[in-house]
Order: structure tokens, then C-alpha cells, then sequence
């Protein structure tokens, strides 16, 4: 057997590489610079094998093997593009060509599709193999995503993220032969499954089969109609990723052009949802002290750990699988959803309209944003609070569609008041970053002094681990938090929703405790959230994280009580935290959903 | 049995009173087969049956006992019972009487219940059925000897003292060398060495490692580990439990498909009397051995007999394979090493430890050990299971111990394997049944199904059904199987729907040869091979299917509306003309005929009638509609030949076009020619038109007048025949374009006869039969001996020895190498020779012409016997014993026909084929010089005139398209027939007339026509046996 420090020698294409024992064909050949193309290849999911695209043919094998399955051995001698090699590739190829809807022209993934891309990368002129199509039924039963059987040439992506990552299982293949089609049991609408609606499946899809529910008429109409007044919120995790749908390499900031396009595309305001991030870790952080105090000092039954509720995915999740959790939620509305309370409602006073007259438009990295803001709950400032919902590719569509030529666009800031925020408010769009922010805010109430880490970064809950966890204790505390003098805090972050299952059923079993979980839907967070550019890789997520926490660092604010906005709405509008108005417009209560939907 | 099996005395134990309590019952045993086959055709019925006669004569308890046992083997023959050494089949309930009365009580043996020799004698041993005689019974050495579920029967046969030999005696080591040295591979296909799978899976590290046997049988055709499940679960428990303690498993799964209730019942049943026994479970047979079994059920999805599908299943996942590495071996069931091997493999285990690896290795072949099981169906006799020694030959295991095919028809095709498997045609009967020739062949061994074909069996069909297969049992998770096979069934469908293009046969082949390149697992890389297999031997019949629009064995519903129209080289309208005889419509029923076909009253004489053999019919009563016998009447009803559609066309009448030879392809080209407006002109270098219809033809079977008056239509239609003009000694092909013919259509036939190549062929009074027949024909007298020997099997020896007969020969022999059913001559022109006195000397083969005074004597010859097959599907002849001397003054020797073309080509030269004969497109009879046509003998060698009738239609047509550009075939168009049918009407109960012949006495002094016609009224009613086929498919 090979230890793990062996190296192993290859031969591909003729030439002698090194690769590491355990490393599949694929991998050895891109770390020797050789590209092999894919199509089903996921990283970070359970080898799938489908499509074939990636046969190689290795000396001596009866067959061509599929590189992303196969190991390397030594003395393994490969050849990634030889005339057979090309030739298979071609063929498969073109059998998905034969079975696709390939009417390009009026596909959501025109440019961006893989299939096409292969297509074109092989020089695929005609089709030889024409015959019996996939039979095309689209699902719109989700207010956020469409799918299309047509479009969908079955390499199981979505069916590995939504089983694997989400741990929903929500799509699965069925039939057999041709007939098979991958989607909810029996064959049934997408409504009826428990799917969070994360659109990670929408994310990976290398075609036009799975894609968000395009908001971008409504958006155009309501930016139109002369009787509204459209105001728009972006979220954190945009500005690190909306770049990359005009070249840009991930991880590079737009903020200011991003501003600068919303209102060169008619928005009327442009505002940040940042600012009622940063206005739920106020409630959020006091809504937790709260239970605490309920626990330590008056020792009434509390649901505790708190989880954070930003995420509408989770949201939804815990309400299917979960439901005894349900209590342990924080009763605060997602950023998003204050935002649009708020927008029409103390906005709308200040500028003297009806809530009614207010369009509210957010560019989510999200997909289940756009489930969130129809959610009947979602009504408190009397109509639909949030009107509707881009996603970043919708967005990038949007400005490509106006012809705005993007990367020359100046750097503009956002409006007051609600365009204001502090740098804790840009970490929501990491994993990890609801609980820093957070810790910033609740560790300096309590004590009075700022939360002692370098940079005001928590580590431990930092990077893509799946679940992170970390202690904080807090020493000579206020007198009014007393009761909390000594105590050290647990807290746990997760994301993906396979991570906050394993860490749900931790919980329960009592083998892990906490005071606080975050959990994202996403894996990275926001910044890998269903809405964003494609293709996300760790490496993507990554550089999208750095690019937040640099943003985060480079504000003169990082805490989110010291937005002086906040201060402002508490003051003008909200009064206190958990209050009247806070209750009324930025909380919610969750309601059990089953597994089976009828 | 309630006792438990503490250890191996206890075993011993059981075995001795099972022995003893066996050799105590002084009764009699009924065994009754209770296998799958057999109880669907009610051998419970049977059993009850016989129990209640049993009864009844008080013969239950000691004196007889019924026992039901597992599969026996010849399925078809079922439902089967044994007692004594009597081999009952067929057996009914009604026969329970019989049965008791004669042979329980009687001591007789009901004879007409025995399997009969094939002079209907009965066989009265179970060992002399030949069906068993030739088998080795390792696998199912149990299977139809036991009660199945029985402990106490299995123990008593040596059960489980395999597994104590293993625990007690061997380490697991000793067990893999003894599993290398019995040399079995896996049975469930693919042939890995099981030892070595073994040792793979006893190394991997792990603690817990699971044992699984795959009885996920699901090809088409294939009941082998249902069989062994059914009949004897225990040898798969036994076998089981040793591989799990040469691995180190304590758990083991048997994965048995849900279409198989009583084979999951049964090993259910058998695993519980293990457990109970301790067999199963904790410390077996006192050793530190722990083991048990579950049974897990599969829903009938094929590509769970996949070795990583099935584990996926087990699991409880959809039944999907993942991509291998890692094997099983190292990451098998629940990620942990896992051994997977088939039922068959199993059930060889015990008897491989018990007897040694060694006794084992005895049969077989040098690479490939033991026996196989195999399930034979389809055009079979003997339909059922089967275990013979790996490497008998395929013509063995079909002929010997299957019985051959039904009806005597020839074989054409094995799929081996299923659906992953390859067909073998006729010419490899001779291959040896193991693992490496038949991969050479494109085929697999499989798991062992044999589906058999016969003629009737269209090989397109054939692809197209098991791709239907693949197709639907395909998971469709990788793209070439889940959409490559797909379009490649559509390829294969338009085929056969008569939608076919030039280069779909390339597509499916290209489409073929990547599907297995690149597919996830082993149903995809193995979906082509039917494919692949059928192009590869039979390409042919998909040209035919893609050019010709036709499938001549009657098969593709979009090509055939009747079947004996389809096999009609000439595609009469057969139907069409029966039903108008029937109706008494006689001109129009000979109108019909002359559409495609101008000779109705030379074939209604000599044609092989092919479309009898596909007839319909037969299947209702086992006897065709006797066509030829109709057109016999309808021609001799003519009285002034009627000429057909003739389209004038002056341009066309212009054209000079030559035909070469004016034989029954010559002629039919010019038929056609002149129906479309052209004057061809026919060079004949005989005298007399009519090429072998005159030459080789004796007037007793066509009458020249008859024969005369057809030609003389065509004549009448415009076509000028010059005779005496040879082509090569009159005249050349450039001559006649130099002189303005502009095609040229060679229907030369192939005249010249074959040498037998012995010693004294040269002598006086050895003549070739083709010059025999000539000369008579031709001449009026021929010299003839006395003692006549006419060598070869074919319809020229026996038209010479029937000719020489009538001409006053006093013996007159046939001598032929192989035996008479393989004799290519038509059976009714054997019987009449027969009938007329010439005597027939099969197995035999002349090796020298005794030669005095340079005059013939005698031959030499030697008694030959079957042998092996050869390339025709037939046996080889093969010399045996000594050598005799037939007395003969005259040999005329008939072994087969060839052409010289170099005689008659001159300058030109054309690309040839087989034997030097013409190549030329099937279709339009095109060669290799775009402006000559060819087709009849001259192309395919000796055939029929029918089909040179075809053939000659075919390049009319092709001509005409040469010259004009165009297709103007009228003919082609089929016109429907107005006869009233009604197809709810039973169909007719007449029986099968023959057609009348004149005595003996008065045949053999003259040429008078040995044939008559039916009577009006007999005509009619053999007419309206025919079922009407085509009946209502026509637009």
C-alpha cells in the first residue's frame, strides 16, 4: 500500500507528471496544466460518471475510462486527447445535443451554457444523431425556480447538491432508458417537495434546465410606471460577485459601479440591505441577551441555542424537517425583509408616499428570496413588503440589456439614510459573518468593551469548514449583565443544509450545546448563495469571502450599533429594540411545514 | 428435521440415518418435477393426481412415495415424472391412472408417455434420452433428485459436508488453492477466476466484509440460477458459507429478483432450516465460524445483475451502477469489501471442495474449467436447462442435447449471452462453448441463455428486439446508453419499418463501437453487441431491409404482408392470385402472377416455393397452403396466354439493349424491358431458348411445350431472341458497344460442373452431369450405362439418375457424402426418384475411379460419418472405416456448378466475388462497369429460377433507371385485390392435398409428365386454406 508521501509517476500525452496517490486522472492532469473537459464533474460532491464527456484513454484498459472516477496508478500511461479519445467525446457530445432542447436563441443560458460551449469547443457543425427529443415539461410551480425537462440532459448535479450539500433530496432521477427524467417523486411539481428553494441546483445546472423565476419585466415595468416610486436594497454578498458577469475575476469589488448602474437603470433610490443587517444584529443581539437573561436570571423555559434567521432557505428547511426547532429561531425577519417594512413604511413617510406607491426591488445572491418576499407573513406595512427580487445574474442580465458598458462606470455611494452601513454588516454575506457581527455588537454591550480579536474577526467561525464553533467569555461585565459575569458563550456556525442537519441532530441528541448558531443555506454563505454567477468553486468562494472581509476592514464603522443610520431610526421611527414598532415591523413568527406537500 | 448440528459428528449423524432410512424405503419413488416450467404446466395437478390414485390402490406409505422435486431440465417437455428409470413426459392429470395401474401396480412402462428415438421407438432409460446422455451434472447435480426443501435430502447427498470439510480441515488458504485449482470462473458473465476474486476480497482490509450472491437474473431467456434456487437453495447456502469464511464475512445477502416468488420462498425456507439446524448463525458446526444470510428482493430492473447497481440496491438506493474503481473487492456493500458472485458460481463450491479442485478441473478446456449451465429457448426441441462441460461445441449442445429445431428447420442463429451477448451463426457451430472463442465471435458465454433461431427469424428484428430491451432497462444515468442506444434503436427501427438509409448500417456501427467505448458499466458496454453481432453475419439481411425494402423471412410488419410473399424471390403477389383462384377468377389470378413473375406455368413445375416454407398455415395445422399446387391448376387453365400491361414508349424502343443468355434471368429481364417500351435483344448460345429450363430440366418435370409457349410471350412482347450466338466465340462485349448497345444485362447462369478431383476422373464413362442432362435435353439421346453411379445430393443428380433410369439404366445409384436430409435437391424430387428405383447411398464419398482399358468400372469408395459442423451449419462428413468398390460402368458426377468468366469476358473486366462468380448490386444488378448488368447464377452461383426471375427483374429496373434516370416500374405498385374475406370467419379445416402423379410403371420407359393437376373444385378449396395475411395492410 502507498503512503500517503509517495508520489506517483504518470505519463500523459506522452509527457511524465507527478501526481499524488489518490488523485483521479482529472485531477492529475489539471494540476499538470492538461484540461479535460466535464460536464457532470462537481467538486466537492460524490464522483457522478454520467455524462462521459471526460474519457481519457489509458494504455493497456479495454475501455476509455472517465477520468473524473478514475485513479491514477503508476506508471499509468494516459492520453487525454487522442483521436479516440476526441471521437468518444464528440459522440457523447452529440447525443446530448440529440436529446437537448437546443433552442438556443431563447435559452436563459445562452452564453454561459456548458453544453453549448462543448458544443462549439469541438467543432460540432451538425447533428448526425437527430431523433426523439426529451419530453419538455416546465415546472413554474416555485416562486423561485423553473424547471425545464426539455433542457435537461441529466448529469445529476442538481440531484448530488440538493441530496449531498442540502441534504433535501428534493430532485432524483426516475424512468428508465430515455424516459428517465430527474425531478421531484412521481413526477410531480417542485411545490410539492420540501425544497428550500436555495437554488443550488439552479447554480450548477451546465444548461438552461433549472434557472431562477426571472423578475426582470416586473422590474422593468415597475421602473416604467410613472406612479411608483422604485427604491432598490443589494445585499452584501453582491458587490463581491457581480463583477464576474462582466470579466471581472472573483473577488473583485463593484460596490460604487454597481451603485452607479442601479441609477443609471432608473431606480429611484439606491439603498443597501446592509443597513437593516446591520439593524438586525441590534435586534437579533438583544433578542439573545434577552433569552439569556430569561434562562440564567428568571430561569423561565427559553428555546436556546438561538438561530439566526437570515437565511430563507433554513428558514424554509427547519420548517420541514425541523419543526421543533421552529421556536429556537430568532423571531427576526431576514435583513431583506426589515428592509421592505421599513422602505414602506418609515421611508415612504419620509418622503411623503403611500406604501402602495413604493415598488421595492432587492438584488439577492439568493434564490429563496424570492419564495421569502411572497411568504403571506411578509405583508406588514400593509401591502407586499418586498415587490420583487433579482438575482445577481438577473441583475448583471439587466445592465447588460441597457447597455451600459459596466467596468466604466464611476464609483458612486449609495443614498441616505438607508444606504448606510457599517463594515459588520458586509460580513453577512460570509459564513460565519452574522455570528461575528453579532459578537461585535452583544460582546461590547455587555461589557463595554470591544470584542478583543484581532481585526474584530472571530477565526474560529471564519472559512469553509462546514461547522465551525467557538467560545467567547465574558469577565467584568456591566452591572446591568450581571448575571452574565463568567459565563462563556458557545456558538456554532454552519452552512449548507446538510451541515445545520448533522449539527440540528447534535443539538437534540444534547451532544453538542450552544447559546448561538448561525447557519447559512449556502455553501460559503451568501457569497455561494443560488443567485450568483456561475461557476462557483471553492476557490470562487474563497476569493469572494476575502473580498467581503476587506471590504468589511476598509469601513470607517465596523460595529453595527455605531451606524449613526440606526442610531437615526431608533430615534426618528423605531424607538427601542424589541419594541412596539421593532415587534410589529421586524419580527415574524415560523409555521410548521410538512415533509410531503399534497 | 428440528435437530440441531452441533458439530460434525451430528452431521455425519443425520446422513447415516438419512442413508439408512433411504436404503430402508423398499417402495417405489414418484418423483414429480416441481421446477419453475413444470409447475406452470400443472405438474401439481399431476402430482395431486397421482397421489389420489396412489390412494386409491393403497399403495401410500411404504410401498410408493411422491416426491416434488426442482427443475429436471427439458422444461418444454414438462410437466415430467420419474419413477424407476422411466422418463414420463407430457404428463396430465387423466394419465395418473395409467400411470399407477400400469407401471405402480402393472410394472409396466407406459410407453406412449416415454421421450421417443427418432424412429418413434420409446426410450425406456432415463440415461439413453439423449437430452441427458450428453450432460455433466455438477451445478444441478441435485436439481431434480432431491425434494428442495428437504435438509435432511440434502445431507443425505453429501449437503454440507463440503463446509464442515472446509472449517474442520482446511485453512482459508487451502480453500483458494483448491478454488485455483478447479480453475472456475465466474458464471455470471464476464468468466473473472473466482479464487482470485476470492483472495482480492480476503486481503482488502476491513474488519467487516460482506459475502453477496447476485441471483438477479434478468436476461431474456435465462432461468439457470432460478433453477438452481428453486431446486436446490442449499448447495447455494453451503457454497455461500465457505466463501464467507475463506473472506472473513459474517453476513452474507442473496439478491434474488421479485419475479421469482417461488425461488425466494424456497431458499426463505432453506435459510431458516439452516439457521434452525445451526448452519447459519453463531459458531457453525462448533468452530469459531459465525454466518447467516438474508434474502434481499430486487424489482426486475436488468442492471442490477451489475455488481455495483445490485450493492446500490441492497443499500436501498435506486438501482444505479457507480463507477468502478473501487471495486467491490475493496469498497463493495456499505463501502466495505464485499465478494459478489452468481447463484451458478455458488452451487459449483461445495462439489469443488468436497471432490477437489482436481476432479473439477477434468472438464472443460485447457483455459476454461468445469461445466456451464445453460438455458436453452427459443426454435429448440428440447427447451430447458442444461449443463454440459465447458467447450462443447455449439452444434452439440443444439443438436445432441437440445433435439434440434422444430420442424427440421435450418439453424440460423444462437444469442448467446442475451442481450449483452452476440448471436452465432450457422457457419461457427463448430465453435467450443467457452469464455475465449466465443468473445472471438463477438458473443459472450453470459450467464449461459441459448436463444436458438431458426430461418423464420429476422436478425434486424432480432437487434432491434434486444435493443428495445437494453434500452428500456438501461438506468439512464451515463449519456451513450441512456441516448446512444436510444438513437440507435430508432436507426434500427426505421430499418425494419422499410425507412432505412444508405449509411445507417456505418451509423450503427460507429454508434456501436462508442456506446461500448464509453459507458458507465458493463449494460452499456456490452448494449451494442446484438447490434454489432447481427451486422457483423447477417449484414446482408439489413442491405436487403435498407435497399430492397424487404424481409425475406417475413418478420418487419412495415415489409411484409405476408410472409410467403416475402420469402417469393420474385415478390409474387401470392396471396393476391390464391385468393382469386379461389373465386374461380383464373385470368386475373394469372394477370397478378405475370405482374412480377412471367413464368406462372414453368414455376407452377419446378419452383422451390420458398413461400411455403414461411406459410402461416403451418403453424395451424403444421401443413403450408399448397401453393405451387394452385398455380399448377391456375396455369394449366390457360388456354391463350394473355399478354400483360405493356406501356409503349418510342423513345425506349430506340435503345439498344443486350441480354446475354436466355435462360429464366435473361428472360425476365426482357419481359420487363419490353413492358417498359424497349426491344431488347437476347443472344443465347444454345439453340434452344430457355437456358437451364431447357438444359437441366427434364421434360418430366416441365414439359417443353410448356415451357416453349411462356418464352414465346415474352417473344410476342417484343424481345427478339437470337440463338447460337456464344458470347466469347460469336461475339464480344465490345462488339456490342461498339455497335450501339448501351447496357448489357449477362445472364449466363453457371454452366460448367464441378471435378470431383480423384483419380480416374478422366476416364470414358465418367460424364459431368450438367453435360448429361445437356445433351439429352438438348440432343434427344445420351449414352447411357448400365450400372449407373451418380455422384452428389443436389437436384442435377437426381434429374441425371432419374433421366438415365428412363433411359434404360439398370441400376442407378446416388451416392452422397452427408446424410439425406441434408441432400440440397427438393425432398419431392428425392421421394419420386426413390419411388422410381434409384437407390440412394448416403455417407458416402468416391475417392478413386476404377479404371480398366482406360473404361470406368467401379468407384472406390468410403463410409463417411458425421462429424463436427461445418461452415454451412451442416456436419462435416468425416471418413470412417474401410473402403468398398461399387460396381459402375457410367459416374456422373454432380457436385456443383461454376462459370467461366474468362471465357466469355473477353477485354472487359468486371469485379468479381465468391468463386469467381459476378459482383453485382442486389438491387439493381449494376457491376463494376456502370453499363453491365448482372443477376441470376452467373451472380449468386446455383440457385433457383425463381429467384433468377428476381433478379432479372431487378436489373430491368436498374437498366431502366441507367438509361432514363427515372424509376418506372409500374409493376411494383401494389393494386389491391377485391375479394371479398371475412376475417372473422375460422378458417378452413380442409386438409393439405398433394398433387396427383402417374404410376410408376408408366414414368420410367418415357419423359411423360409425372405431375397432374387437381380438379377444379380441389384447386379451390386448397386455395381458400390460405389465411389471408395480408389482409387489410394494404393502402
Amino acid at each position: 500500500m502507498a503512503t500517503a508521501t509517495d508520489v506517483i509517476t504518470v505519463t500523459i500525452n506522452g509527457r511524465a507528471f507527478d501526481a499524488e496517490p489518490g488523485m483521479t486522472i482529472l485531477q492529475a492532469a489539471r494540476a499538470a496544466g492538461v484540461e479535460v473537459p466535464t460536464l457532470c464533474y462537481l467538486e466537492g460532491v460524490q464522483c457522478i460518471g454520467a455524462c462521459r464527456v471526460c474519457v481519457v484513454e489509458v494504455e493497456g484498459a479495454r475501455n476509455l475510462v472517465a477520468s473524473c472516477s478514475t485513479p491514477v496508478a503508476p506508471g499509468m500511461k494516459i492520453h487525454t486527447h487522442s483521436k479516440r479519445v476526441r471521437e468518444a467525446r464528440r459522440t457523447v457530445v452529440e447525443l446530448l445535443l440529440s436529446e437537448h432542447d437546443g433552442d438556443c436563441a431563447t435559452c436563459a443560458r445562452s452564453e454561459d451554457c456548458e453544453l453549448q460551449a462543448l458544443a462549439r469547443q469541438m467543432g460540432i457543425k451538425t447533428n448526425r444523431y437527430e431523433g426523439e427529443r426529451t419530453k419538455k415539461l416546465v415546472d413554474f410551480s416555485t416562486p423561485a425556480l423553473v424547471r425545464d425537462s426539455g433542457k435537461c440532459i441529466k448529469c445529476r448535479r442538481c440531484v448530488s447538491v440538493c441530496d449531498e450539500l442540502q441534504g433535501v433530496g428534493a430532485l432524483f432521477p426516475q424512468g428508465r432508458g430515455f424516459d428517465t427524467v430527474i425531478g421531484p417523486a412521481f413526477a410531480r411539481a417542485l411545490d410539492t417537495t420540501p425544497c428550500a428553494q436555495c437554488g443550488q441546483c439552479a447554480a450548477v445546472c451546465p444548461v438552461g434546465a433549472i434557472t431562477e423565476q426571472s423578475h426582470i419585466d416586473r422590474v422593468w415595468d415597475a421602473i416604467d410606471d410613472p406612479n411608483l416610486y422604485v427604491v432598490v436594497q443589494t445585499a452584501p454578498a453582491i458587490r463581491a460577485a457581480l463583477g464576474e458577469c462582466f470579466g471581472c475575476e472573483p473577488g473583485t469589488l463593484v460596490t460604487g459601479k454597481m451603485t452607479a448602474a442601479l441609477r443609471r437603470l432608473g431606480f429611484d433610490a439606491v439603498f443597501d440591505t446592509n443597513f437593516t443587517a446591520d439593524l438586525t444584529i441590534i435586534e437579533e443581539g438583544t433578542e439573545l441577551l434577552t433569552r439569556l437573561k430569561k434562562a440564567l436570571v428568571e430561569k423561565e423555559p427559553v428555546a436556546l441555542p438561538m438561530f439566526t434567521s437570515c437565511s430563507p432557505g433554513w428558514i424554509k428547511f427547519c420548517e420541514h424537517y425541523h419543526p421543533d426547532f421552529l421556536p429556537n429561531l430568532s423571531t427576526c425577519k431576514s435583513p431583506q425583509q426589515m428592509f421592505g417594512a421599513l422602505a414602506k413604511t418609515y421611508y415612504a413617510k419620509k418622503i411623503g408616499r403611500k406604501p402602495e406607491e413604493i415598488f421595492c426591488v432587492s438584488i439577492m445572491p439568493c434564490t429563496a428570496k424570492k419564495f421569502e418576499c411572497q411568504r403571506p407573513e411578509m405583508h406588514d406595512s400593509g401591502v407586499q413588503d418586498v415587490d420583487a427580487v433579482l438575482t445577481t445574474r438577473e441583475l448583471g442580465d439587466m445592465i447588460k440589456a441597457a447597455g451600459l458598458d459596466f467596468m466604466s462606470l464611476p464609483d458612486e455611494e449609495m443614498d441616505a439614510p438607508m444606504g448606510l452601513s457599517s463594515g459588520a454588516a458586509d460580513i453577512f454575506a460570509n459564513t460565519g459573518g452574522v455570528m461575528e457581527a453579532a459578537l461585535r455588537t452583544v460582546y461590547e454591550i455587555v461589557t463595554g468593551r470591544e470584542l478583543p480579536m484581532e481585526n474584530l474577526h472571530v477565526t474560529p467561525v471564519m472559512g469553509l469548514k462546514g461547522i465551525k464553533e467557538a467560545a467567547l467569555s465574558f469577565e467584568n461585565v456591566k452591572p446591568e449583565w450581571s448575571f452574565l459575569e463568567g459565563v462563556t458563550a458557545k456558538v456554532a456556525v454552519a452552512h449548507t443544509l446538510g451541515n445545520a442537519d448533522r449539527l440540528i441532530r447534535k443539538i437534540r441528541s444534547g451532544e453538542a450545546q450552544y447559546h448561538f448558531v448561525e447557519v447559512m443555506t449556502c455553501p460559503g454563505g451568501c457569497i455561494g448563495g443560488g443567485g450568483q454567477p456561475r461557476f462557483c468553486t471553492d476557490e470562487v468562494r474563497k476569493a469572494r469571502i476575502a473580498a467581503i472581509y476587506k471590504e468589511d476592514e476598509g469601513k470607517p464603522i465596523r460595529k453595527s450599533h455605531e451606524n449613526p443610520a440606526i442610531k437615526q431610526i431608533y430615534e426618528e421611527f423605531l424607538g427601542t429594540p424589541l419594541g412596539e414598532v421593532s415587534h410589529h415591523l421586524l419580527h415574524t413568527s415560523y409555521t410548521p411545514r410538512p415533509k410531503i406537500l399534497s | 428435521m428440528s435437530t440441531v448440528i452441533r458439530n460434525k459428528a451430528d452431521l455425519d449423524k443425520i446422513r447415516q440415518s438419512a442413508r439408512d432410512a433411504e436404503a430402508a424405503f423398499t417402495g417405489r419413488t414418484v418423483y414429480v418435477c416441481a421446477g419453475g416450467g413444470c409447475l406452470a404446466s400443472g405438474s401439481m395437478k399431476v402430482a395431486e393426481a397421482i397421489n389420489k390414485h396412489i390412494d386409491a390402490a393403497g399403495l401410500a406409505g411404504t410401498r410408493v412415495r411422491l416426491v416434488h422435486t426442482g427443475c429436471m431440465g427439458p422444461c418444454v417437455r414438462g410437466p415430467l415424472v420419474v419413477i424407476d428409470d422411466a422418463f414420463y413426459e407430457h404428463v396430465c392429470p387423466e394419465d395418473a391412472v395409467e400411470i399407477v395401474q400400469r407401471h405402480l401396480i402393472g410394472g409396466e412402462l407406459v410407453d406412449r408417455l416415454l421421450p421417443k428415438r427418432s424412429d418413434g421407438w420409446p426410450i425406456t432409460k432415463r440415461s439413453e434420452i439423449p437430452f441427458f446422455a450428453k450432460q455433466t451434472r455438477i451445478v444441478l447435480r441435485n436439481c431434480g433428485g432431491i425434494d428442495p426443501l428437504s435438509l435432511t435430502d440434502y445431507i443425505r447427498v453429501d449437503g454440507y459436508q463440503a463446509l464442515a470439510k472446509a472449517l474442520l480441515e482446511m485453512n482459508p488458504e487451502q480453500v483458494v488453492e483448491e478454488m485455483k485449482i478447479s480453475g472456475l470462473r465466474g458464471r455470471g458473465g464476464a468468466g473473472f477466476p473466482t479464487w482470485m476474486k476470492w483472495n482480492f476480497t480476503r486481503n482488502a482490509p476491513g474488519e467487516v466484509k460482506y459475502v453477496v450472491c447476485n441471483g438477479d437474473e434478468g436476461d431474456p431467456g435465462a432461468f439457470m440460477d432460478r433453477s438452481v434456487l428453486e431446486g436446490d437453495p442449499h448447495s447455494l447456502i453451503e457454497g455461500m458459507a465457505i466463501a464467507a469464511y475463506v473472506i472473513g464475512a459474517k453476513q452474507g445477502y442473496v439478491y434474488v429478483r421479485a419475479e421469482y416468488p417461488l425461488a425466494v420462498e424456497r431458499l426463505r425456507r432453506a435459510i431458516e432450516q439452516a439457521r434452525e439446524a445451526g448452519l447459519l448463525g453463531e459458531k457453525i458446526l462448533g468452530t469459531d465460524f459465525s454466518f447467516d444470510l438474508e434474502i434481499r428482493m430486487g424489482s426486475g430492473a436488468f442492471v442490477c445483475g451489475e455488481e455495483t447497481a445490485l450493492m446500490t440496491s441492497i443499500e436501498g438506493k435506486r438501482g444505479e451502477p457507480r463507477p468502478r474503481p473501487p471495486f467491490p473487492a475493496i469498497k463493495g456493500l456499505w463501502g466495505k469489501p464485499t465478494l459478489l458472485n452468481n447463484v451458478e458460481t455458488y452451487a459449483n463450491v461445495p462439489f469443488i471442495i468436497l471432490n477437489g479442485g482436481g476432479e473439477y478441473a477434468k472438464y472443460g478446456t485447457e483455459k476454461s474449467k468445469g461445466t456451464k449451465v445453460f438455458a436453452l429457448a427459443g426454435n429448440i426441441n428440447n427447451a430447458g436447462l442444461v449443463e454440459v462441460p465447458v467447450g462443447m461445441p455449439l452444434g452439440d449442445l443444439i443438436y445432441d442435447v437440445g433435439g434440434g429445431i422444430p420442424g427440421g428447420k435450418p439453424f440460423k442463429a444462437a444469442q448467446l449471452g442475451g442481450p449483452s451477448g452476440g448471436c452465432v451463426p450457422k457457419e461457427y457451430l463448430d465453435t467450443p462453448l467457452d469464455y475465449e472463442s466465443l468473445q472471438e465471435l463477438g458473443a459472450i458465454m453470459g450467464s449461459g441463455g441459448v436463444i436458438v433461431m431458426d430461418e423464420d427469424n429476422c436478425m434486424v428484428d432480432v437487434a432491434r428486439f434486444f435493443l428495445e430491451f437494453v434500452q428500456d432497462e438501461s438506468c439512464g444515468k451515463c449519456v451513450p446508453c441512456r441516448v446512444g442506444t436510444k438513437r440507435m434503436l430508432e436507426i434500427l427501427t426505421r430499418i425494419c419499418e422499410g425507412k432505412g438509409q444508405e449509411g445507417d448500417i456505418e451509423k450503427l456501427e460507429e454508434l456501436g463501437r462508442q456506446i461500448k467505448d464509453t459507458s458507465l458499466c458493463g449494460l452499456g458496454q456490452t448494449a451494442p453487441n446484438p447490434v454489432l453481432s447481427t451486422i457483423r453475419h447477417f449484414r446482408h439481411e439489413y442491405e436487403e431491409h435498407i435497399r430492397e425494402k424487404k424481409c425475406t423471412p417475413g418478420i418487419c410488419p412495415a415489409l411484409v404482408d405476408s410472409p410467403c410473399r416475402s420469402a417469393c424471390p420474385a415478390n409474387v403477389d401470392i396471396p393476391g392470385y390464391l385468393a382469386l383462384v379461389g373465386e374461380g377468377r383464373i385470368a386475373e389470378a394469372l394477370r397478378l402472377h405475370r405482374e412480377r413473375n412471367p413464368f406462372a406455368a414453368v414455376c407452377a413445375r419446378v419452383c422451390f416455393h420458398s413461400c411455403e416454407t414461411k406459410c402461416r398455415h403451418a403453424a395451424l395445422d403444421g401443413t403450408a397452403v399448397a401453393i405451387r399446387g394452385v398455380k399448377r391448376f391456375m396455369a394449366d387453365q390457360e388456354i391463350v396466354i394473355q399478354l400483360p400491361e405493356i406501356r409503349e414508349n418510342p423513345e425506349n424502343a430506340k435503345r439498344k439493349i443486350a441480354i446475354i443468355g436466355a435462360g429464366p434471368a435473361g428472360l425476365s429481364c426482357g419481359y420487363f424491358l419490353a413492358r417498359l417500351g424497349y426491344k431488347p435483344v437476347v443472344f443465347e448460345a444454345e439453340e434452344r431458348p430457355g437456358g437451364m429450363l431447357v438444359q437441366a430440366i427434364p421434360a418430366y418435370r416441365l414439359p417443353r411445350e410448356i415451357l416453349a409457349r411462356e418464352v414465346r410471350m415474352i417473344e410476342r412482347m417484343g424481345v427478339e431472341i437470337r440463338t447460337g450466338m456464344k458470347l466469347g466465340r460469336d461475339f464480344t462485349l465490345q462488339q456490342l458497344r461498339d455497335e450501339g448497345y448501351e447496357a448489357v444485362f449477362l445472364g449466363v447462369g453457371a454452366p460448367q460442373g464441378a471435378k470431383m478431383g480423384i483419380p480416374g476422373e478422366n476416364a470414358e464413362g465418367v460424364v459431368d452431369a450438367m453435360e448429361f442432362n445437356k445433351i439429352y435435353n438438348l440432343r434427344g439421346s445420351v449414352p447411357v450405362g448400365r450400372r449407373v453411379v451418380v455422384v452428389g445430393g443436389g437436384n442435377s443428380a437426381v434429374d441425371a439418375a432419374r433421366t438415365a433410369l428412363r433411359l434404360g439404366a439398370e441400376s442407378v445409384t446416388i451416392v452422397y457424402r452427408r446424410t439425406r436430409d441434408a441432400m440440397p435437391a427438393y425432398e419431392e424430387e428425392i421421394e419420386e426418384a426413390e419411388n422410381e428405383g434409384v437407390k440412394l447411398e448416403m455417407l458416402v464419398m468416391p475417392e478413386e475411379v476404377l479404371v480398366e482399358s482406360g473404361k470406368v468400372v467401379g468407384l472406390r469408395c468410403r463410409r463417411m460419418a458425421l462429424a463436427g459442423f461445418d461452415r454451412t451449419g451442416r456436419r462435416r462428413p468425416e471418413a470412417v472405416g474401410e473402403s468398398f468398390v461399387m460396381e459402375a460402368d457410367q459416374v456422373i458426377v454432380a457436385i456443383g456448378q461454376t462459370l467461366n468468366l474468362d471465357e466469355i469476358l473477353g477485354s472487359v473486366e468486371l469485379r468479381r466475388k465468391w468463386r469467381n462468380f459476378i459482383d453485382a448490386n442486389p438491387v439493381t444488378g449494376q457491376t463494376s462497369v456502370e453499363w453491365i448488368f448482372a443477376g441470376g447464377d452467373a451472380v449468386t452461383g446455383p440457385a433457383s429460377v425463381v429467384a433468377a426471375v428476381g433478379a432479372g427483374e431487378r436489373a430491368a429496373v436498374g437498366i431502366d433507371y441507367y438509361l432514363t434516370g427515372a424509376f418506372h416500374a409500374f409493376w411494383r405498385e401494389d393494386k389491391p385485390v377485391e375479394v371479398p374475406f371475412d376475417p372473422a370467419q375460422p378458417p378452413s379445416k380442409e386438409p393439405r392435398a398433394k398433387l396427383p402423379t402417374i404410376p410408376v410403371e408408366r414414368r420410367i420407359h418415357s419423359f411423360e409428365e409425372v405431375e397432374h393437376c387437381w380438379e377444379a373444385p380441389v384447386a379451390v378449396r386448397q386455395a381458400r386454406r390460405c389465411l389471408r395475411c395480408e389482409y387489410g395492410k394494404r393502402k
